[in-house]
Formats: structure tokens, C-alpha cells, sequence
């Protein structure tokens, strides 16, 4: 056992903060919390690109880096401390580009790996549907081969960045034989987003952000050879797909400047002549929370380094996305209590502090324990898969 | 990184785990926690013949020089055990103290006699409302001409029943000073409590006009504290791991229990609410094995870790407790019994939260070096 970095994790490290600095320095990106998914930034992404860290961790017989997991999470771990603007490549490098290398075709790892890595396109994700939310093997967007392409038929929802992007990643039900078993009748494909048939709607937030979208492809003509893997295995491969989505310290995160923000307050903020640092339970609050990030924070370097050992996690990344993503959602709101009334200051908002940032955040917190697999399924998954609890 | 632990440790492991398995039955511990000794003299012999007391002290004591995450292996399958002995107290309550503090003189009369398994030894620090705090010790002593005279009581001291010496952390005019003590001196009486984990592990000392000679400090006059203090994080890092190995174990049999405990018509492993009580149980379970063993190897790195061992001890001794208390929960009736292990662990996990300082406690540490 060894709880280190090496030296070059460490010099690793130094460099992601030297391009940060710069870059914000440049004054030219948006730099904000959720920025990972909310702010697309394809010059920024093209900056990293440069770097070759898109595609930090992905073997270098496939263009990437051929660096760790590792070294991975301390980069998303320094740009994310910073709010940076990682959204134009992010779920491409995390997902996309995994599970290409994993199951892709020749054809398909030459046509889309070069542009994720260089910036050149963004992606989304086409997997809910209005029927198929936590029950994902009830997906019924249909794809019927006609031959030399697939007609695509269907409705998807709740899809991040749709409507900026160029390529879509779906699940779509390719075997129609009513006997079939159910997790046999998925295919994953990549759609192109420019296709005749496709109408991408908003859909606005709690915060009134247009970040996802419903999407409807009537019609669509996407040509075979754009199906991922092997056909009808779609919905194992998104399983394993889904532990790329859920293993990183992304999870941990998304609001880092709410943390910076409280600790902040709670140092400048006097009550009857004192910091609120000083109060003995506003401290144990803040020694508690303490104490889950760096939990959580170990244990994501952990998978980290069992996704380097060659292991495939899978049990692990359900503990690691409930313990981290509950960790978030507690952070903001110990912190609004803490703040008070001016915690509920919006961004804009005239004597907003932080750039009402903290306010922002709570808002954006409610679903960081419902995507990419809601707490409660994520817990079916540790219960059956981990425990191996019976099923009925 | 590197999260696995090595090959050497991994046959440490096992065969410590093995000896538990072979030699420590459940029945075993409910007699410790009933008997009025509280540990099997035999078990002792066997665990100095395995060379685990040496492991902590250097060769030219009679030790091992083995490495402290060694110590914490043997921790963690202490906890899967749920044993009872005076194992925490002498090697580490008494001999790290020793080991890193005292005078070659006294290093040298007692270590190899707690490395050979002849001696116990343990610490008398607090007083009767258990505070870890400095100026709420239990002892006094005073100076004189050829050595000191401690008056007080010591309460909470593991095994002092049938320890052959104890480090008594004592309050003098000059600060707090940390003297070696005969169990047989003249004035000091004790007497067992009755605690959650059994009737004899914990005691009170009383001391009446009880004479040390000089040379039996350890270190220096008035820095006893800051030896304590510098203990802790070790103590810390040890209990997490105990915690953990308690907290795996209570997880394994309880699923047992509710694969084979029929409900319903099925098993209560298939009910969803079950279920998640065993998910949380598992993701404690798991999120505290990292946070102790990096602890113990700050310690063995000879690292910084007062912050990062009170995380793992208010973390896993908070995390422990929880799975016991979901694990009463889902066995129901049967979890209450006295014939059923889980109380030996959960009686087990109330008491590592309190030892050594509750979360509240570990928490303002960590304020502390937070610089709030
Ligand atoms: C901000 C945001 C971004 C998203 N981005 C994308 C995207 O880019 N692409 C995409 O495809 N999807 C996306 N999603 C969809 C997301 O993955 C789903 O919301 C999620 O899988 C839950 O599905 P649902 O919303 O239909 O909730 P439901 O399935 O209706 O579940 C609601 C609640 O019911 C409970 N529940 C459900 N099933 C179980 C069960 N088996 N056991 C116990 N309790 C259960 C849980 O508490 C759950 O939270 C996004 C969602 C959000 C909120």
C-alpha cells in the first residue's frame, strides 16, 4: 500500500495548474461551477487538445495519451476545482471514446476517434425516454434494418447539449422478436445530429437553463455500419459504459467553488464581533464535510486505480457516484444554511456574494443524485451485483 | 498509489486471520466479556509466540522492527475477530509510548518482556468523566527528592486488573509528566468496571502517597502531553482499521442471516428495502478501508497526519456503529439475542466511537487544522 503521488503525478499536477492559470489569465473563457457539462467551450477544448489531454487515458494505439485513470482525475480533479470549461469534449473523452476503443468498429474508432481528440466535434447522449428512465431496458426508439441503413424511430429525453451537438450516442431497440430476452434487444449507434428527421426541443430547468432537451427522430436513416459492437448487445455495453460515467471524480466536484465560497464567509463574516469560524458548530459541520470530501475523494482515486490495475469496477462506481454525488448535494446546502439569507442571492442579482453562486448551485445540486442513475438504482446495483442479494 | 496491499502483507493477513478463525470462537469472547480476567493467558502466549507484540519495537529491544501498517493488519482482523485483549494496551497504549520516549534503561527492562508476551502493560490518563483533555487527567504527582508521589484515580484504564505495569500520564506542578508504574506498589488499588464490552477491561485505579523512584519517567518532565498527543494519530489509525475489519465481518453474516431467513414467501435478501440497508452498510464499509490504511501509512512514512488520522477515526468509528445499528435492524428479533454475535460487535463499535475521543471530538481536531 502506498497513498502518493509519484514524482510525475506530481509534476503532472503542477502543469494542469500553469495551463489553468494561464488560460484564465487569458480572461477570454467562462470559468463556473456545472461548467464540466454547462459551458462548451470548443477553443478551450482545442487548448487541451493541443496538450493531447483529451483522450488523456485512452491508449496511444488509439491516439490517446496512454496515460492512467490517475493521472486523469488529478487533471479533471484541477480543472474542476476551477469551474473550467471542459463541456465541448467532456462526455466524448469520458464516454464516448471509451466505449469506442472498447467496442467500436475499425471503421468507426478511424471516422470519430481524430475529432474528439482534436476538438472538432461535441457529442450527447441519447439513452432516456419518456418511458425509460431508471428502466432503461424499456427503451422503445425503434431502429428496423432496411438493408444498407436503419430507419430510427423514437423519442428521447432529458438529453444534455442536444442541441449543440454534432453526434448522438442512443440506445435503440434492434430486435423486435417479441421472445427475445429484454436486455437482448439493444443495440448502441451513433446518429448524426444534422440528419433529416431529427427535431431537438428545449427543455428549460429549474433555473430557467436550457441545458437538456427532448429529441425526436422521425425517420431517421443512419447507416449500418454505425452501430456499436455487436448488435443487440447494446444494453450490456452501456452498463459498462455507464461505469466510465460514473467513476469520476467529476462526482465529487461539480460545485468545488461553493466549498471555496463557504470557507470564505465562515472566515470574513463576523457575528457579535466574531467569525462564524469561530463557532464550535459551524465548525463541526465543516469538519464533517470535511471528512466526505476526503472519503470521497479517496475512494475515487481508488477506482481510479482499479480501472489502472485492469480491473472493470462496477459495484465500486455505484458507491463511489451515491457517496460523492450525496456529498455535493450536502456541501451546498449545509452552506446555504450557514450563509443565510444572503445564500439565496442569485447570480445577478444586486448584493449577490460569490456572484450568487452558492444559490446557483443549489439549484443545480437537486439532480446530481438522480443522472447517470438515481441513488436508489445505484443502490439496487451495489445490493445485486456487489452483494449479490437475491433478486426475488 | 497503490491500493492493494503487498504479498507479505497479504500472508500477514491471512494468517492472522487463520489464528482468529482456529482459535478465537464466539464463545470465547462471551466468556472474555464475562469472566473476570478478560483475556485468555494461553491466546497471549500464542499471539508473542507469532512474533505480533515485537512487531512495533526495534531489534536492539528485543523487537521486530516491523512496519506500523503490519500493526494495522493485525488491527483490522483484531475488529473481523471482535477479540478481546490486552494486545491495544500493552503494545500500544504503553509500548509505543515507551518505545519512542523512554530511557534506554527502561526500554530495555520492559519491551522485551511485552515482546516475549511476560508482561502487561497499559496507560492511566483519564479521569472520572473521561475527557481526553489535558486538564482533566485523573493523576497528580508530586515532586520530591528522589522521584514523585502520585494521588488519584485513574479511571478507564484498559486491563489494569492484570497489568504488571502501567504509564500513568500525571499532573505536576512542572506540567504533565509520564512516570512508569509498578501495578504493585504500595497505595494503588483497583477495581474492574463493567463497561458495554465486558466486566473486565476497564478499571479504576485508585492511588494513594504511591512512590516512583526518579528514573522512571518517561522523557522529560512536563512534556508527557505532547508524547500523548503525538500517540494519538497512531491510536487513530489503529482503531480505524479495527473498525473496519468489525465492519466487513458484521456485513458478512448479516447477509448470511438474510439469505437464508424466509419472509413472505422469499428470502428478506429480495426485499428492496433490506437491500438498501446492505447497500449503505457496504458503501461505509467500503469508504472507510482506504481512509484508515492511509492513515497507518502516514504513520509508517513518518508523515504528517493528525488531520487525516482523525478523519479516518470519525469516519470509521461513526461508520462501524452504523452498520451494527442497521444490522439490529434487519435481523430483527434474533439480532437481540444474546446467542447471536452481532451484539459482541455492536457493543464493540459504541465503544471504539467514545475511545479515544467521540466525531465531535475528532471533528474540532480537524477544524483545527483547518486553521478555522
Ligand atoms: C440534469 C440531467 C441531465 C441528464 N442528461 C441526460 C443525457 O444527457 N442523456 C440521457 O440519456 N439522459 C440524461 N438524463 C436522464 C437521467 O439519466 C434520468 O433522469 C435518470 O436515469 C432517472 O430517470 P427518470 O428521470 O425517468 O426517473 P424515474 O425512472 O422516473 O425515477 C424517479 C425516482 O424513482 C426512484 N426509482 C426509480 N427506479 C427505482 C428502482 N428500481 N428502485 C428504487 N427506486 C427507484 C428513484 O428515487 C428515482 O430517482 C439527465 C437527467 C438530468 C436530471
Amino acid at each position: 500500500m502506498e497513498f502518493n503521488f509519484s514524482k510525475e503525478q506530481l509534476s503532472f499536477r503542477e502543469e494542469v495548474k500553469a495551463f489553468i492559470k494561464e488560460a484564465k489569465e487569458q480572461n477570454t473563457y467562462t470559468f463556473m461551477d456545472n461548467g464540466f457539462c454547462e459551458v462548451l467551450s470548443q477553443e478551450f477544448s482545442k487548448k487541451m487538445s493541443k496538450k493531447k489531454w483529451i483522450g488523456l487515458s485512452w491508449p496511444k494505439e488509439f491516439g490517446g495519451k496512454g496515460k492512467g485513470y490517475i493521472d486523469k482525475v488529478i487533471m479533471i480533479e484541477e480543472m474542476l476545482k476551477v469551474g473550467a470549461p471542459l463541456g465541448y469534449h467532456y462526455v466524448a473523452d469520458r464516454q464516448v471514446g471509451p466505449g469506442l476503443i472498447h467496442f467500436g468498429s475499425e471503421y468507426l474508432r478511424n471516422k470519430f476517434l481524430p475529432p474528439i481528440l482534436n476538438a472538432e466535434n461535441t457529442w450527447c447522449l441519447l439513452f432516456s425516454e419518456p418511458g425509460a428512465g431508471s428502466d432503461m431496458a424499456n427503451c422503445k426508439t425503434n431502429a428496423i434494418d432496411k438493408g444498407d441503413h436503419f430507419l430510427v424511430n423514437g423519442q428521447k429525453v432529458w438529453n444534455t447539449n442536444a442541441h449543440v451537438s454534432d453526434y448522438g450516442w442512443a440506445l435503440v431497440k434492434t430486435n423486435h422478436d417479441p421472445k427475445t430476452y429484454k436486455y437482448n434487444a439493444f443495440s448502441e449507434m451513433i446518429i448524426d445530429m444534422k440528419s433529416p428527421g431529427i427535431t431537438v426541443r428545449p427543455i428549460y430547468n429549474t433555473l430557467g437553463i436550457h441545458s437538456f432537451n427532448e429529441v425526436f427522430l422521425d425517420d431517421v436513416k443512419v447507416p449500418k455500419e454505425n452501430i456499436v459492437g455487436k448488435m443487440d448487445n447494446g444494453f450490456r455495453q452501456i452498463m459498462t459504459n455507464l461505469d466510465y460515467e460514473r467513476s469520476g471524480i467529476d462526482r465529487l466536484l461539480q460545485n468545488a467553488s461553493v466549498h471555496i465560497a463557504l470557507m470564505d464567509y465562515i472566515k470574513t463574516t463576523e457575528q457579535n464581533g466574531q467569525p462564524l469560524s469561530k463557532d464550535p458548530l459551524i465548525r463541526d459541520q465543516i469538519a464533517q464535510l470535511e471528512i466526505e470530501y476526503e472519503v470521497g475523494r479517496l475512494y475515487v482515486y481508488y477506482v481510479s486505480y482499479l480501472l489502472d490495475s485492469g480491473k472493470i469496477p462496477s459495484s465500486e462506481t455505484a458507491v463511489g457516484k451515491t457517496f460523492c454525488t450525496t456529498y455535493e448535494s450536502k456541501l451546498v446546502d449545509m452552506t446555504m444554511s450557514i450563509m443565510g439569507m444572503p445564500g439565496l442571492l442569485r447570480n445577478g442579482s444586486p448584493e449577490a456574494l460569490y456572484d450568487g453562486s452558492v444559490g446557483q448551485s443549489y439549484l443545480w445540486s437537486v439532480p446530481y443524485t438522480v443522472q447517470a442513475g438515481s441513488v436508489e438504482v445505484l443502490k439496487n446495483i451495489i445490493a445485486q451485483r456487489g452483494l449479490k442479494m437475491a433478486l426475488k | 498509489m497503490e491500493f492493494d496491499l503487498q504479498e507479505d502483507q497479504i500472508i500477514l493477513k491471512d494468517s492472522v486471520k487463520k489464528f482468529f478463525e482456529k482459535e478465537v470462537s464466539k464463545d470465547l469472547i462471551r466468556e472474555l466479556m464475562e469472566n473476570d480476567t478478560g483475556y485468555s493467558p494461553e491466546l497471549w502466549k500464542k499471539m508473542a509466540e507469532l512474533g505480533w507484540m515485537g512487531i512495533p519495537f526495534d531489534e536492539e529491544n528485543g523487537g521486530y522492527g516491523g512496519t506500523f501498517l503490519d500493526l494495522a493488519i493485525i488491527f483490522e482482523e483484531i475488529g473481523r475477530a471482535a477479540f478481546l485483549s490486552p494486545f491495544f494496551a500493552t503494545v500500544v497504549l504503553s509500548g509505543i509510548l515507551l518505545q519512542n520516549h523512554g530511557s534506554k534503561e527502561n526500554k530495555q527492562a520492559i519491551i522485551p518482556n511485552i515482546v516475549d508476551g511476560s508482561v502487561i502493560s497499559t496507560l492511566a490518563m483519564l479521569g472520572k468523566k473521561g475527557f481526553y483533555d489535558k486538564e482533566e487527567l485523573g493523576l497528580n504527582a508530586v515532586i520530591t527528592e528522589n522521584g514523585y508521589t502520585i494521588n488519584g484515580s485513574a479511571f478507564f484504564v484498559p486491563y489494569a486488573h492484570v497489568a504488571d505495569n502501567m504509564i500513568c500520564v500525571t499532573q505536576t506542578s512542572d506540567g504533565i509528566t509520564l512516570l512508569i508504574v509498578d501495578s504493585k506498589s504500595e497505595g494503588i488499588d483497583i477495581t474492574p468496571l463493567h463497561t458495554l464490552t465486558g466486566k473486565a477491561h476497564d478499571c479504576v485505579v485508585n492511588f494513594k502517597d504511591v512512590i516512583v523512584p526518579a528514573d522512571k519517567i518517561v522523557g522529560e518532565i512536563g512534556k508527557g502531553w505532547e508524547y500523548i498527543e503525538a500517540l494519538f494519530p497512531k491510536i487513530n489509525a489503529l482503531l480505524s482499521c479495527q473498525c473496519v475489519g468489525g465492519m466487513q465481518e458484521v456485513l458478512r453474516f448479516t447477509l448470511d442471516h438474510l439469505n437464508q431467513r424466509i419472509q413472505f414467501g422469499k428470502p428478506l435478501s429480495a426485499l428492496q428495502v433490506v437491500q438498501h440497508y446492505c447497500s449503505d452498510m457496504f458503501i461505509k464499509s467500503e469508504t472507510s478501508r482506504y481512509p484508515a490504511y492511509r492513515a497507518a501509512w502516514l504513520v509508517s512514512e513518518n508523515l504528517e497526519c493528525k488531520k487525516d488520522a482523525s478523519i479516518a477515526k470519525s469516519w470509521c468509528a461513526e461508520a462501524y456503529k452504523d452498520v451494527t445499528k442497521a444490522a439490529h435492524q434487519v435481523t430483527g428479533g434474533i439480532g437481540f439475542t444474546y446467542e447471536y454475535d452481532l451484539h459482541l460487535f455492536s457493543k464493540q463499535a459504541k465503544t471504539i466511537e467514545l475511545l479515544f475521543g467521540n466525531g465531535a471530538f475528532h471533528r474540532s481536531i480537524i477544524a483545527n487544522e483547518m486553521e478555522l
